[in-house]
């Protein structure tokens, strides 16, 4: 039957949903988000993550079992990778070994100080993750550490692999990481050891490449590589990220003909979507400048 | 759906437990590349058995507790499941479905428009490039939520079971043979 105070009823509702939808998108859109909204958003955000962290625990064991399966057919393929990976490193270690102590002399002699990079000046907080983002469109995971714990937003987050992302809300007791793989992300990085300087950013739906931007034509990047964060030296424009954390390797350098820089695809090390624990990198102890004297 | 304080709150647990259960478990598993999401589900679910109306407001608050939580930008899921809901519980007002398999193509075309919906808004919210990839995990996503349709539905069924007016899952009563036999001017009439 035809009831046209139900269908005005229905329309009503659907208008009132759809334009408080539009409203919200409107007030938190940019950068200048309302007090009083963002006051909501992590009063939701300090109600809901116990429930997020107990839902988490209890069901990791179901989740580890969907995996598992997947696992034992990647482990194979995986192992042999690592196998490579590991003679590779060995060579690239012995290298550095020597090229370190070189270094250490020639800074003794020219009386330079050193930077200290990541590890150094830094403070790991370790934090389980306890919510994540359901669709491909964003990348953001929620943490069951907060200020309470000594996280900032700005603070770098990484896994044992390397680079995950950055802190963008904080809570007492939880915080939001932004992952590298979100579409607003954007990491300064150095292609190592040619030193090659570009702006990391992701491809919606791509997790396991991403695009180090901004490389001229002329620089030559092999695949294989390391990408490290760079950090900047400049106090004016100082990085989110501390210089020295590994991000990825280089997969496939894409010289785009018609175009000033070349785009090269990075394989991250840290498996953006299978995280259980990270670290947040908190200020720790005043990262000084050593002198370094060559004896 | 009967309009009660008991209907609210089923409909909010549902929103509440199926939010937490994405967040927090689901969006880790991955199985054949894809992830299962529940939320187009649930916004499907409840559009085929509490109508347009609930499944709009059941979207939009699961969009927005999912967007409040993980600090994304409130309101394009909102939106997007608003719709979906809508049009879902629009097509069950007019055409009445009642076949048991009728979860999975509703799982299928709800999953389906969320994925296309969030990519659209998203693309014109922050003008990012899309990878070619992305819509193959979202079809995958589309399967994988047709094949765990029926109980995630069945589940659904049972919750809001006692606050709904009409089921159309429920047997329908058969109607009578038209007569095919007897006087030529009684043929194809019920007497």
């Amino acid at each position: 039957m035809y009831d046209k105070t139900a269908v005005r009823r229905r329309r009503a509702v659907l208008g009132v949903l759809v334009a408080s939808s539009l409203v919200l998108l409107t007030f938190f859109f940019g950068d200048s988000v309302p007090t009083g909204l963002r006051a909501v958003q992590r009063g939701v955000q300090v109600v809901l993550s116990p429930l997020e962290s107990g839902a988490s625990r209890a069901l990791k064991p179901f989740r580890d079992m969907a995996g598992w399966t997947g696992d034992v057919f990647y482990a194979r393929g995986e192992n042999e990778r690592l196998r490579s990976e590991i003679a590779r490193t060995r060579s690239e270690l012995a290298r550095a070994h020597t090229d370190a102590r070189e270094l250490a002399a020639l800074r003794g002699l020219a009386r330079l100080s050193r930077r200290v990079g990541y590890p150094g000046g830094t403070q790991p907080v370790t934090g389980r993750v306890i919510a994540r983002s359901p669709t491909v469109w964003y990348s953001k995971a929620q943490i069951n550490s907060g200020s309470d714990d000594g996280v900032e937003v700005g603070d770098p987050v990484v896994t044992r692999d390397g680079l995950v992302g950055r802190v963008s809300m904080v809570n007492g007791g939880s915080s939001v990481i932004t992952l590298i793989t979100d579409e607003q992300s954007a990491v300064s990085a150095q292609v190592m050891p040619g030193g090659s300087g570009g702006v990391v950013k992701p491809e919606v739906g791509k997790p396991n490449d991403l695009l180090l931007d901004y490389i001229e034509r002329g620089r030559k990047v092999r695949r294989g590589t390391m990408v490290l964060t760079s950090g900047t030296a400049s106090s004016k424009l100082e990085s989110l990220f501390p210089r020295g954390i590994p991000i990825g390797r280089v997969r496939q350098v894409d010289p785009a003909e018609f175009e000033l820089y070349q785009r090269v695809h990075i394989e991250p090390f840290a498996d953006i979507r299978r995280l259980d624990f990270v670290q947040v990198l908190t200020d720790g102890p005043e990262a000084e400048e050593e002198e370094v004297s060559f004896r | 759906m009967i309009a009660s304080g008991g209907a609210v709150a089923r409909v909010a647990a549902l929103v509440l437990v199926g939010c937490i259960l994405q967040i927090s478990w689901l969006a880790a598993v991955r199985i054949f590349g894809a992830t299962p999401d529940l939320i187009p589900l649930l916004v499907g679910a409840v559009a085929l058995y509490a109508g347009a109306v609930s499944a709009a407001t059941t979207g939009f608050f699961c969009g927005l507790v999912i967007d409040l939580v993980l600090a994304t930008t409130p309101g394009a899921s909102s939106l997007v499941l608003t719709l979906v809901g809508y049009g879902l519980g629009r097509y069950r007002d007019l055409r009445d479905p009642g076949h048991g398999l009728v979860p999975i193509p509703i799982a299928a075309v709800a999953t389906a428009a969320y994925g296309i919906g969030l990519a659209l808004v998203s693309f014109l919210l922050d003008r990012t490039s899309i990878s070619g990839l992305a819509f193959q995990e979202v079809l995958l996503t589309v399967v994988l939520n047709a094949v765990v349709a029926l109980p995630v539905f069945a589940l659904v069924r049972r919750v809001l079971g006692p606050v709904l007016t009409v089921d159309p899952s429920e047997p329908r009563r058969r109607r009578r043979t038209v007569r095919e036999k007897g006087p030529i001017g009684l043929r194809g009439l019920e007497v």
